[in-house]
This record gives structure tokens, C-alpha cells and sequence, in this order.
């Protein structure tokens, strides 16, 4: 269950090397099991020079892809998770667990506690799970508040100490590094009850806690008689409560209005203590019926310090909020498009903003636009040869909107305009950008009166909701678009 | 080196940890442990300098302190120093206990003969248990995470030497039970569930009971000396162990532990305080407790894995990767005792709605993708260790699974790998409507796939991923025409638009069984050749040709090449070229080719390309079609290189020379036969593997024989019995000899073989020839006349020739038969033996007496004698 090392690379295209190692840590401990578990399969762990090149040439983030290469190639060389053999020194080091986001590659190897060879299946490796827990607790440390680069700095300076506390040995404690720098805080506080580990302290302070919804609606609308437009909401609860203290039990139900949408696919913090089935069993698997369990959803637990993701969800409402098409054609050198949009009488009409991107990928820089809409106003970037429509506060009162126009391009020169491997031909998409405050798209609330909370002291809650879209893609009805599976079936 | 500052020592560490292995080899290595253990202890150093110094210690000891004596001494040195530490706070004591705990188990001296480790473990167990030792050895503030510390500690050592706290499993209970100020739930949780788990995987090993060790609570530290029988077997056992799964099933022999009625009780006591506060573990280290206690408790008897059932709601509700993970563990462990067929079904569900939910990274998804293809069913269909779906997972339940062009290439072939198995099932059932069958979107991906990789100037990914996403239908879907065709279809029409891509094409062509791999390279052979031979694509065309090449279309192939020789002007696509004439002649093409080689020869302004088609030209017209593939086969020394004539004359050297081989023909001389005018040997011959075009060549020494022809045989397989080979000797001499035989022949492979077969013996018998057959009467006076012939210039001698039970009549006419002139049996026989080239031996044979067979022999050539005599000795001891 323990890891042999674990590194931290920048990715820095265009640099001779392609990254630099930020952070690595080996587990001699571990290693020594390793020798004798791996027996005559057993490859050690590389110096970190020699590591960092061959791992960035497996995930392809060399810059050396002109040529085909057959070990980087070969159709037969196929990764289906991020789980990766590297060639090191003539021999294949596996399992190294990678990935990459915001231009770290996070990397640790999991300790396999038999022969390599035959590989054995991922599933039966316990340390391959742990080691994403600990490549994903170190990527939320990184990245748990704004992003700055002094900052990513300092936080990166931290992890040896707080590797030190939360995985000693290679065997990780707890993938909250938070938590573990909170911890060495706290360590002066003794205990009279069983502390639970993922808690570094207890809170002192006036009692409140803090719920907000957020949900996420995605779209892809095509406009087209043969295939069926798909739209879902993802929503995540996210909690802090400050409550005085060691095992505080609080409840909280989220409920839906009577038309309101039924949540499914139901994910819950691990500090949920009990669940109902129907909150298990709902599911975006199974076709819709009016039977499905549409709440309250009812989520006792006992909260961390922290700030933390109570649950997930999903739901398929009704109609999607804005419903649109997008209509372009290539007329001689200049293209024609037209776009419609409407806000469904549902929807909260108040955004805090509304935009319609449109890209043109594959031509040159915009030369020349003109146009007409209806409602709010058109920028344009014409070295990005975007069009970005500011739809503003509000939809107006008929609650429908339209652009219409003509763009020319200039001369395609490769370095400056943008690529895209989908955008090809008449191929296109225009994407919605938009936040409404004080919304769910479910309906879903959090009651305050509805907030249990067994503690000392009658604690202030407050709640919050917004809905935000993301990718909310309306394309092209005038040529092919990407479809998923879902859409095929009408 | 003298004390160092925390600057020296900062760049000091970061020079080491640029790389290691060359700061250690650099002199300034050598000093490196010695001073790091002595500088622990300055006082001028900052305690994160010295933590830092720690830090490098825990990474590397084995390179500081290479050898069992220097990491004993460090783990000594380190707990001097933890000793000698003012009572006060300090951020030393954790570092410094895990460091001395890593030299020892590093350095390979953990054992009861290791004064530090003597010194280490009972004040691990006497700071982990929180008693008085703990208060003595640091400030109250620091017990708390040192008790924490020194359960890792002893969790890290017991890992690496299982058994070690076999005898603190009482002791370990107690102390996660206590009440009041109570130590952390988590390390002491852990601690006692591995512990636990080696004391029964070592007990049941050993075939020994459980011996109360759950229940002995007297702790060991302070006075009484270690325990360290439990480990000494343990010790053993650090071996490759396989996990929890059902492939290992045999392996655990955890069955072989039979714990009496109490001992169960107390097992199930002790894993239900485990798991009754698991709630309190972070989910990470509540997984590592569920996978112990999985290993623990499977297979043994007696211990129901109910105890699980109250945490699996709680545990299926989570996106947790690592809980879910551990939950699919205990379902391959315990399969249906503890998850019935709606708890497999729930859990599949979970892991497929987990496989796609979308507030999951990507790599979660892949990993539970692949979870969900490696399920542990209660009931597998397939075979074990194949990926595939699982019974239960139905295509309904899989729509939101499937692959479209936006998802990520990695996600894209996980899901199309599923996609792939839904297809293979979906034909097996029928057909149902056209555009939403599996089959139709597989169609209709492929040929997105398809169009992105066509992309001209788009990033080669794309290009790998087609291919990829190619491979694996071709792989999974080998027997589908339905699916293929389209799929070739595809590929040839990438292949028109973006002729660069030919290295995939022929890599994946290398890669593919025939299903797709043969009509894939009829399309592309068409492909290529339907096209004026020129252009930018040129050298991709004949990189594509010399892969696709055969006897098939073999005008159009030529064509081609002709009108493409005018614009290979440079050496690169002049090798290209050759490259393909090189296929062609392997694939046996003929009369087309002998003119466009002579045309290179001469037109090709490389000298060197000319050089080569005249070769070419020359093997082409004068060695026959299997000799021509063998000669231009891919060298087994030099697999790939860029030019073709490296490779070539690895090749040519093979083929063209004659190989030294062990032989695989045996030859044995059969039955002489005795008839004609000269002595003709018998010889049958076996072969080990098909041999064709074989010569044998004999030769016998001193030239006692006129010298010999050789024998051919067109051909030999093994097992098929061959017809005798005849060999007529012509001796000089009468005497029998060694033939020295050289075999030639050329192997199915097409090369020619060269083999020294072992001699084979010519004997004297062999050379017997028989008098003409005369009419009855007049034998007596031919045989009177022969005899009386021989003197006075031959010699007569007399012998007595031993006889076996058979007696004088079992004699002749087993060995004599074709030579006797007068019988009387069988009292007497006379024998007339020819003997080239113009000898006769002549012999009288008497009623047998009682030490044997009087013989009078008489012979024209004295020089016989000698081998008469053995002859006949020989034939006593033959019947």
C-alpha cells in the first residue's frame, strides 16, 4: 500500500528538457520491499534526471513528435489509464501512476507486492489507488486558493515537512495536506476523547456554518432533426462549519421544489455517516420516471475543519436554459453565420454576465466583420479570430436573440491562429459563458431551518446558490458535428 | 571536513540531490554520513538545517551508509543524538526516530543481534503506548505526535520484518481501547491490523495456533528482551505475496489456521474494535485498514465477513478512489459471502456511475474504467485475468460510457475499448436497428478518428490515436467484417489524403492479424499504385510499396516503380526504391522486374543504387525462388536499418554461403546384399527435418577403395520412410574400412548446409560376393578346383570357431547362405566366397565338436588372413 517515490515536474515546453523536477521524494523502506517482493522483476528507481526525460517522453510532452517514433507510436503501445511502463535504463519501470494539470505532472511508483511478471491487473495493486489519492491530495494543496506563482513556490518549499507528516514512509496517512500542516499546529492540544484523524484540531469561536450550491450545466445543441440535443447539471455542495467541538453531528437536507428536478449520481464526502438507499440508488443510469426519489436528501455527518465538498450530484432538467442555433456557411471568401438564442421562461432572467464566444479555428486573423444583433453588442479579436458576443444582465423581454453577419479572413499563418483537431471544414461551435447568483437550475435549496446542527450553541448558517454553464456548446447545424452516443438516441 | 554552515551544508545537500550517484562518487561524497551524524549534534546549526539533513537521510541511507557496520552505527548515532536532546520542544525527535528507524531497516541489521536496534524498538513501543518512558524522553507537547510517530515507526519495521510485534497484539488492543486521555486512534488502528494480519499469515504457515496472542498483554519493553521468534519465521516469508484477489486463492492457506472456539472470538472482537472506529481514520488510511483486515480474514475459517456489511453503504456512498478501491478488494476477497447478487449489482453501479461522474478527475475515471473491466464477479463467465464486461453491466447501463471525438485520447481508447466489447456482443445477438447499434457509432467514431488524423500539419497524436483506436477494433472485433470493412475502407482513404502517415500504416500493418492486416494491404497496394509515380509523397508511396508488395498486381506494381525510377533522384529514394524491388523479389515476382532492375542498373545516377540493382538483376536470374527469399529475408544480426545494403549482406552471407550445421540426417548401413559384380553397400537414411537437395560424399581412408560417387536425394522429410541408397564399393585391396561421409544439403528455410556425418564402418562381410550358381552335379568338383587353386600361392589355415547353441545349420544359413557351394547338412558345408577385386576365400565347415567348429580355410591372398579370423570370431559371438 506505500509508495516508492513520488515527484512533482513543471512542464516547460520549448526548454531543452521539456520540465524540471519541482519536488521528488524515494522511500528506501519501501524500495527495500520492493526488491525482495519484485524478485527478479524488480527495477529500481531511477535518479531523477534520468526519470524526469523518460517520463515526459511517454506522456508525449517532449517536443520531439515530428517523426514517428515506434516505442512513443506504435499503434500497439496503448494506454487506457494513467498508469504507465518507462523505459529506464534499458528496463521498464511499472507502475508509475502520472498526470498532468496546470502544467505539473504529478508522478508517484506504486509498491507491488509481488512479481512483476506477469504483470498483475491494476485493480489488485492497493498502493495504486493510494498513490493517486496522494498525487490528487498534493494537487488540491497546490491549487486550494488562487493561483500565483510566488505562491505555488512557497506551497511547493512546504511538502517535504508536510510529506514528512502526512506519508513518513511511503505509506500515506492522510491526503488532506491541510489538514497535516493544520496538524503540526495543533499538536500542542491534548485530548480527552478519540480524536478522528482527519480533524488536526477543534474549533474555538462563534458557531456558524455555511452552505453554498453551485451547479454547472453543460449543453450540446446541434439543431439538426437526427440528433438529439443533451444538456446535464452537475452540482456540488460545498460546507464549512465552524462548530466548538471534537465530533460535532450535523444534518443537512437539500430539497427541490415541487417541479423541481431529482437529483441522481449522488457522490458523498467520506465524513457522510449514513446514507438512505434511495439517495444510493438514484441514478442517470436508469431511464427518468416520476418515481424517482426527489427528496429531501438528508446528509448527516460530522464535519471537518475545513471547508469541504459535502456531496456531488447530477440532474437532467427539463430543458436546457438557453436554448440556441448556430447557423454558418462558407460563401466565397467570407463566412455567413447566424445565431439564435433563447432564454427559457423558467430561468431566472438576472445573469451577473452572459457572453457568446465564437471561435474560427483553422483560418487566418478576422479582416473584416460585418453584422447586426439584436440585443447587446459584438467584440471582436481579430488576431484570435474570435467574436465574442456580450449578451449583458439580462435577455430582453421576448426573452429571444439573434446575430447575423459575415467575417473575412486574412491569410492563415500557423503560429498565431489557433488550431483545433474538431473545427475542421465547416465543422463549428459557438460556446455560452454565463452565471446566474442566487439560482439552481434543479431548484435545488439547502433550508436553513432544516440544518441540524448537535452541538454547543445555536450556530448562524447562511446559504448560497449559482449556476454557471460550462462547456455549453451550440454547433454548426450546417455541417458534421461530434457526437456522443447519447445523442444518437432519439 | 569541519563543521559546516547552514549555507555550505544547503548547497552541500542540493548538490547531492542534483544526482546522487555522482556526488558519491566525487571525493566529497566519501565524508558525507560521517559528517551529517556529526553535525546532527552542532549547536550552530538551525534545527531546519538539521531537519533538512534528516530529509536526506530518509531518502538515501543506503548511499550514505553503505554497509550493514556504517548503518548500525548511524542508527546508534542518530539515538545518541535523539538522547542527548535538551528537554524542550524540538522538531527533531520525529525526524530523527524515522531516520534511525530507516538506516536499520536500509542497512539490513534490524535483528536481535543490533544493540541499536535493542535500543530502539522497546522505546518505540514504550513511546507508542504513551506511558511513563514517553513523559521522561520529551516536553508534553511533543507525546502526542511522537506517540503517533513511533506507531509508524513500528508499522514501517513490522512491513519489512513481519512477526516483530507478534507479541504486542494484546498490548496493541489495550491501548486502542483505553478510555480517557487516549493515544491516536489511527496509527495504533493500523499498526494492529497489519500486525495482526502477518501473526495469522505467519501462524498459518507454520501450522500454529494463535497461542493467545491476542489476549497476552504484558508488554515486552523496559525489562524482558524482544520476541523475536514470530519474526525469525516471518523473516521467511517476505516474499512475493500475492493480495487479495481470487487469482490467489491457493496461495493464502489461510485456511490452514484453526483457531479454537475462543481464539475466533477474540479475532472477531479484535477486527470489530478495528472497524467499529475505522469512522475516525481518514479515508485513505480507512482503505489500507479494509485491505489488512481483507487479507487478514480471508480464507480463514470461522470468521464471517458480516463484520464488513455496516461500512459498505457508508463506504459505496463516497467518490473516494482509495475506499472504493478497497471495497472492490473485499469484494474479490469474500465475493458472495459477504456482497449478495443486488450488492454486486449496486456496486457496479456505483463504479460505473463513478467511471463518468462528471466532478471526477480523469484519472479517477480511468481507473475505475478499468476497475469496472477487471469487476470481480461472484460468478465470472470468461477467463480469469482478460478484461472484459462484467454479466451484469448492460449495454443500457454503459451509454454514458462510450467514446466520442472530445474526450481526451486515453479516455477515448478506454472507452472504445468497452464499446468494442458491447459491438462483439451486440453481433452475437441480432441485429437490431442500424443507427443506434453499437456497431454503426463504432462506424461512425472510426471515420472521426479518420478525418482528424488526415489532418495535414495536425499534431501527430492525432494520427497515433487513429491508428491505435484501429489496432485495438482490430483486435477485438478480429472475426466482424461488418466492422472491418469499413475500418479498411477508412484507413486507405487516410492514407490517400495524408500519405505522411505511411510509417503508421506499415507499423500497424506489422501489428494486425490478417483479418484486417490482408485486405488493409490490398487497398493500400491499390492505393499506391494507381497514382503517377512522383511528387512530394514520393518516398512515402515506396516506404508503403516495399511494405505492401507481393505477386498480386504485379503489372500495375511495375508500372509504377517505372515511372517513379525518373524521379528518384536522390540516394535516399533510390534506396526506397530498391526497398522495393527488394520485396518483389522476395515475393517471387519475376519477368517484370529482371527489365526494370536492368533499366535501374544502368539509369540510376547513384552508383551505388546502380550497383545494387545489378545485384539485384543477378540474384533475380540465377538463384531459384525460395534460395531468393531466404537471401533477401530480414537478417536475424541487423533488424532494422535505414539502408538496405547493411542489412543485405547480413543477409547474402547467410544465404549465399554454405552454413556449417549439426546434422539433422543419420545414416546406418542396412543389410548387404550380395549379388552382382561388385560389392554394394546398403544405406539407410533418417532425417530430423525436411531435407532437400541432399549430396553425401564418402571417402575411405588409404585409398583402400577405388575412390567413391557421390549419392543425391532431391528430398527427405522426416517420418517418411526413404528407399536404401546403394553405394557400390570398389576395394582395391579386400579389406574392410571407415567411410568418412560429408553431407550437403539445403534446409525448408532455403540455406545450404554443409554437415560432417560421423564415419561409418565398411566391414570385411560387406565385400563378400558369391561364385556364379553352377547345375547340381558338377559344384563339388568346381568347389575341389577352387580349393586346390589357392596353393601353393595362398595359404591354408585351420581354426576352431566357437559355436553358440544354435548349432553349425543356424550358422550358415544365417551368414552363408548365398556363398555355400556343397551342403551336407549338417555335417558339412563348403563355402566359396568372391572377394574384389580378384580374391577368393575358401572354407571347409565340420560337424561341430564339443569346443566348436572345426574350419579349414583357404584363401589366394594370404593377406586376408587376419581379417578371416575376426571374421569368424565374430560370427561365434554373433549367434
Amino acid at each position: 500500500m506505500a509508495q516508492r517515490a513520488v515527484w512533482l515536474i513543471s512542464h516547460e515546453p520549448g526548454t531543452p528538457l521539456g520540465g524540471t523536477v519541482r519536488f521528488s521524494r524515494r522511500y528506501p523502506t519501501v524500495e527495500k520491499r520492493a526488491k525482495v517482493f519484485n524478485g527478479t522483476s524488480y527495477v529500481p528507481i531511477p535518479e531523477d534526471g534520468p526519470f524526469l526525460k523518460s517520463l515526459l517522453f511517454e506522456l508525449r510532452l517532449l517536443d520531439e513528435d515530428r517523426d514517428f517514433t515506434e516505442s512513443r507510436d506504435s499503434c500497439s503501445r496503448i494506454n487506457k489509464t494513467s498508469v504507465y511502463g518507462l523505459k529506464v535504463g534499458g528496463e521498464e519501470l511499472w507502475p508509475v501512476v502520472a498526470f498532468l494539470k496546470n502544467g505539473i505532472v504529478y508522478a508517484c511508483v506504486p509498491l507491488v507486492e509481488q512479481t512483476l511478471s506477469p504483470r498483475p491487473a491494476l485493480i489488485s495493486i492497493s498502493a495504486v489507488s493510494q498513490g493517486f489519492e496522494l498525487l490528487f491530495g498534493i494537487q488540491d494543496f497546490l491549487y486550494s486558493s488562487q493561483r500565483i506563482d510566488t505562491e505555488l513556490n512557497t506551497k511547493l518549499s512546504q511538502l517535504p515537512d508536510l510529506l514528512l507528516q502526512a506519508c513518513p514512509f511511503g505509506t500515506l496517512l492522510d491526503a488532506n495536506l491541510q489538514n497535516s500542516l493544520d496538524s503540526i499546529s495543533f499538536a500542542s492540544v491534548t485530548h480527552p476523547q478519540k480524536q478522528p484523524a482527519w480533524k488536526a484540531g477543534t474549533y474555538k469561536g462563534k458557531p456558524q456554518v455555511s452552505i453554498s450550491i453551485t451547479e454547472k450545466v453543460k449543453s450540446m445543441q446541434y439543431d439538426k432533426q437526427d440528433i438529439a440535443d443533451t444538456w446535464q447539471v452537475v452540482g456540488t455542495v460545498t460546507c464549512k462549519c465552524d462548530l466548538e467541538g471534537i465530533m460535532p453531528n450535523v444534518t443537512i437536507s437539500l430539497s427541490l421544489p415541487t417541479n423541481g428536478s431529482p437529483l441522481q449520481d449522488i457522490l458523498v464526502h467520506p465524513c457522510v455517516t449514513s446514507l438512505d438507499s434511495a439517495i444510493l440508488t438514484s441514478s442517470s443510469l436508469d431511464a427518468m420516471d416520476d418515481s424517482a426519489f426527489s427528496g429531501p436528501y438528508k446528509f448527516p455527518f460530522t464535519p471537518p475543519l475545513e471547508s469541504f465538498n459535502l456531496c456531488y450530484y447530477t440532474s437532467q432538467v427539463p430543458v436546457p436554459p438557453i436554448l440556441g442555433f448556430y447557423q454558418m456557411k462558407e460563401e466565397e471568401v467570407q463566412l455567413k453565420i447566424t445565431v439564435n438564442l433563447k432564454l427559457h421562461e423558467s430561468v431566472k432572467n438576472n445573469f451577473e454576465f452572459c457572453e457568446a464566444h465564437i471561435p474560427f479555428y483553422n483560418r487566418g486573423p478576422i479582416t473584416h466583420v460585418e453584422y447586426k444583433v439584436s440585443f447587446g453588442q459584438l467584440e471582436v479579436f481579430r488576431e484570435k479570430s474570435l467574436l465574442i458576443w456580450i449578451i449583458g444582465q439580462k435577455f430582453p423581454k421576448s426573452m429571444e436573440i439573434s446575430l447575423s453577419g459575415t467575417v473575412t479572413f486574412g491569410a492563415k499563418s500557423h503560429e498565431k491562429q489557433p488550431f483545433d483537431h474538431i473545427c475542421i471544414g465547416g465543422t463549428a461551435y459557438l460556446k455560452l459563458h454565463f452565471r446566474i447568483l442566487d439560482y439552481t437550475l434543479t431548484g435545488c435549496y439547502a433550508d436553513q431551518h432544516s440544518v441540524q446542527v448537535f452541538a454547543s450553541g445555536k450556530p448562524k448558517i447562511s446559504t448560497h446558490r449559482k449556476l454557471i454553464s460550462s462547456d455549453y456548446y451550440i454547433w454548426n447545424s450546417k455541417a458534421p458535428a461530434p457526437v456522443t452516443y447519447g445523442s444518437l438516441l432519439l | 571536513m569541519g563543521l559546516l554552515s547552514r549555507e555550505a551544508w544547503a548547497q552541500r545537500l542540493g548538490a547531492f540531490r542534483a544526482s546522487p550517484s555522482a556526488y558519491m562518487a566525487a571525493p566529497e561524497g566519501e565524508d558525507l554520513g560521517r559528517d551529517l551524524l556529526s553535525d546532527l549534534r552542532s549547536e550552530k546549526l538551525s534545527e531546519q538545517t538539521k531537519v533538512s539533513m534528516l530529509a536526506l537521510s530518509l531518502e538515501y541511507p543506503a548511499q550514505l551508509w553503505p554497509d550493514a557496520p556504517a548503518a548500525e552505527a548511524a542508527a546508534t548515532s542518530l539515538l545518541d543524538t535523539l538522547a542527548l536532546l535538551p528537554p524542550r520542544p524540538s522538531a527533531l525527535r520525529r525526524p530523527l526516530l524515522l531516520a534511525a528507524t530507516t538506516a536499520l531497516v536500509t542497512g539490513g541489521v534490524l535483528g536481535p543481534t543490533s544493540g541499536a536496534s535493542l535500543r530502539l524498538l522497546p522505546l518505540l513501543l514504550g513511546l507508542a503506548s504513551g506511558g511513563d518512558l514517553g513523559r521522561r524522553f520529551g516536553p508534553s507537547s511533543d507525546q502526542r505526535p511522537l506517540q503517533a510517530t513511533a506507531c509508524e515507526c513500528l508499522r514501517e519495521l513490522e512491513s519489512c520484518k513481519p512477526g516483530l510485534l507478534g507479541g504486542c497484539l494484546g498490548l496493541l488492543r489495550g491501548l486502542l481501547g483505553q478510555e480517557g486521555p487516549v493515544a491516536p486512534v489511527q496509527p495504533l488502528s493500523l499498526l494492529l491490523a497489519l500486525a495482526l494480519r502477518n501473526t495469522l499469515v505467519i501462524q498459518a504457515r507454520a501450522r500454529a495456533s494463535l497461542q493467545g496472542l491476542l489476549t497476552v498483554r504484558a508488554p515486552p519493553p523496559g525489562g524482558g528482551p524482544w520476541n523475536w521468534t514470530l519474526a525469525q519465521e516471518g523473516e521467511a516469508h517476505l516474499q512475493p505475496q500475492a493480495p487479495s484477489w481470487p487469482a490467489a486463492e491457493e496461495e493464502c492457506g489461510l485456511s490452514a489456521l484453526e483457531p479454537s472456539p475462543e481464539e475466533a472470538r477474540e479475532l472477531r472482537a479484535a477486527v470489530a474494535q478495528l472497524l467499529d472506529t475505522s469512522y475516525l481514520l481518514t479515508p485513505v488510511a480507512q482503505a489500507q485498514l479494509l485491505w489488512l483486515l481483507g487479507w487478514a480474514l480471508r480464507g480463514l475459517r470461522g470468521q464471517p465477513p458480516v463484520l464488513f456489511k455496516p461500512q459498505l453503504v457508508r463506504l459505496l456512498g463516497t467518490a473516494q478512489l482509495a475506499l472504493l478501491h478497497a471495497v472492490l478488494a473485499l469484494k474479490a476477497a469474500f465475493g458472495e459471502a459477504l456482497f449478495t447478487a443486488q450488492d454486486e449489482a449496486l456496486l457496479l453501479r456505483r463504479l460505473t456511475l463513478a467511471a463518468q461522474h462528471p466532478a471526477l478527475p480523469l484519472p479517477a475515471h480511468l481507473f475505475y474504467l478499468h476497475c469496472l473491466l477487471s469487476f470481480p464477479e461472484n460468478c465470472p463467465l470468461g477467463p480469469a485475468g482478460e478484461e472484459a464486461a462484467p454479466l451484469l453491466l448492460e449495454p443500457q447501463l454503459c451509454r454514458g460510457l462510450l467514446p466520442n471525438l472530445l474526450h481526451d485520447p486515453m479516455a477515448l481508447l478506454a472507452r472504445l475499448h468497452l464499446l468494442c466489447l458491447l459491438c462483439a456482443e451486440d453481433e452475437q445477438k441480432e441485429e437490431k436497428g442500424q443507427a443506434q447499434s453499437p456497431c454503426h457509432y463504432l462506424q461512425e467514431l472510426l471515420a472521426g478518428l479518420q478525418q482528424r488524423a488526415a489532418l495535414t500539419g495536425g499534431p501527430r497524436a492525432l494520427a497515433t490515436l487513429c491508428f491505435q483506436a484501429s489496432y485495438l477494433v482490430a483486435l477485438c472485433l478480429a472475426g466482424h467484417h461488418t466492422v472491418l470493412a469499413p475500418l479498411t475502407h477508412g484507413l486507405a482513404q487516410l492514407y490517400r489524403a495524408r500519405p505522411a502517415l505511411a510509417p503508421h500504416f506499415v507499423d500497424l500493418l506489422d501489428r494486425v492479424a490478417p483479418e484486417l492486416g490482408e485486405p488493409l494491404r490490398v487497398v493500400l497496394r491499390q492505393e499506391v499504385v494507381s497514382r503517377p509515380g512522383g511528387g512530394e509523397a514520393l518516398r512515402w508511396h515506396l516506404q508503403m510499396l516495399a511494405k505492401v508488395a507481393d505477386r498480386d498486381a504485379q503489372s500495375a506494381t511495375l508500372g509504377f516503380l517505372q515511372a517513379a525510377a525518373a524521379h528518384c533522384t536522390d540516394w535516399g529514394l533510390q534506396q526506397a526504391l530498391l526497398r522495393v524491388c527488394r520485396a518483389l523479389l522476395r515475393a517471387g515476382v519475376g519477368g517484370g522486374l529482371a527489365d526494370l532492375l536492368q533499366a535501374l542498373a544502368r539509369q540510376l545516377e547513384d552508383p551505388d543504387g546502380r550497383d545494387h540493382a545489378r545485384l539485384y538483376y543477378v540474384l533475380l536470374s540465377h538463384l531459384s525462388g525460395p534460395k531468393l527469399g531466404v537471401a533477401l529475408g530480414p537478417s536475424l544480426a541487423a533488424p532494422a536499418l535505414t539502408s538496405s545494403l547493411v542489412a543485405e549482406n547480413q543477409g547474402f552471407a547467410t544465404a549465399l554461403m554454405v552454413q556449417e550445421a549439426p546434422a539433422p540426417i543419420r545414416l546406418s548401413v542396412g543389410r548387404q546384399r550380395a549379388e552382382g559384380p561388385v560389392p554394394v553397400l546398403q544405406l539407410q537414411v533418417e532425417v530430423l527435418e525436411p531435407v532437400y537437395s541432399l549430396e553425401l560424399r564418402f571417402r575411405v581412408e588409404g585409398q583402400l577403395y577405388a575412390p567413391l560417387g557421390a549419392v543425391h536425394v532431391p528430398c527427405l522429410c522426416p517420418g517418411r520412410p526413404a528407399r536404401p541408397l546403394l553405394l557400390p564399393l570398389q576395394p582395391r585391396r579386400p579389406a574392410p574400412a571407415q567411410l568418412d561421409i560429408r553431407a550437403l544439403y539445403t534446409k525448408s528455410t532455403g540455406l545450404t548446409c554443409y554437415t560432417h556425418l560421423p564415419p561409418l564402418p565398411v566391414k570385411f562381410a560387406d565385400l563378400f560376393l558369391p561364385f556364379p550358381k553352377l547345375p547340381e552335379g558338377a559344384r563339388l568338383g568346381f568347389f575341389e578346383e577352387l580349393w586346390d587353386s589357392c596353393l601353393p600361392k595362398g595359404t591354408e589355415s585351420r581354426l576352431c570357431c566357437p559355436l553358440g547353441p544354435q548349432g553349425l545349420e543356424a550358422l550358415v544359413s544365417r551368414h552363408l547362405e548365398p556363398f555355400v557351394v556343397v551342403a551336407r547338412p549338417p555335417t558339412s558345408y563348403h563355402i566359396a566366397i568372391r572377394l574384389p577385386p580378384d580374391s577368393k576365400l575358401l572354407l571347409r565347415l565340420e560337424a561341430a565338436q564339443a569346443d566348436g567348429v572345426p574350419v579349414v580355410l583357404r584363401a589366394d591372398d594370404w593377406a586376408v588372413l587376419p581379417h578371416v579370423g575376426d571374421y569368424l570370431r565374430g560370427l561365434s559371438a554373433a549367434v
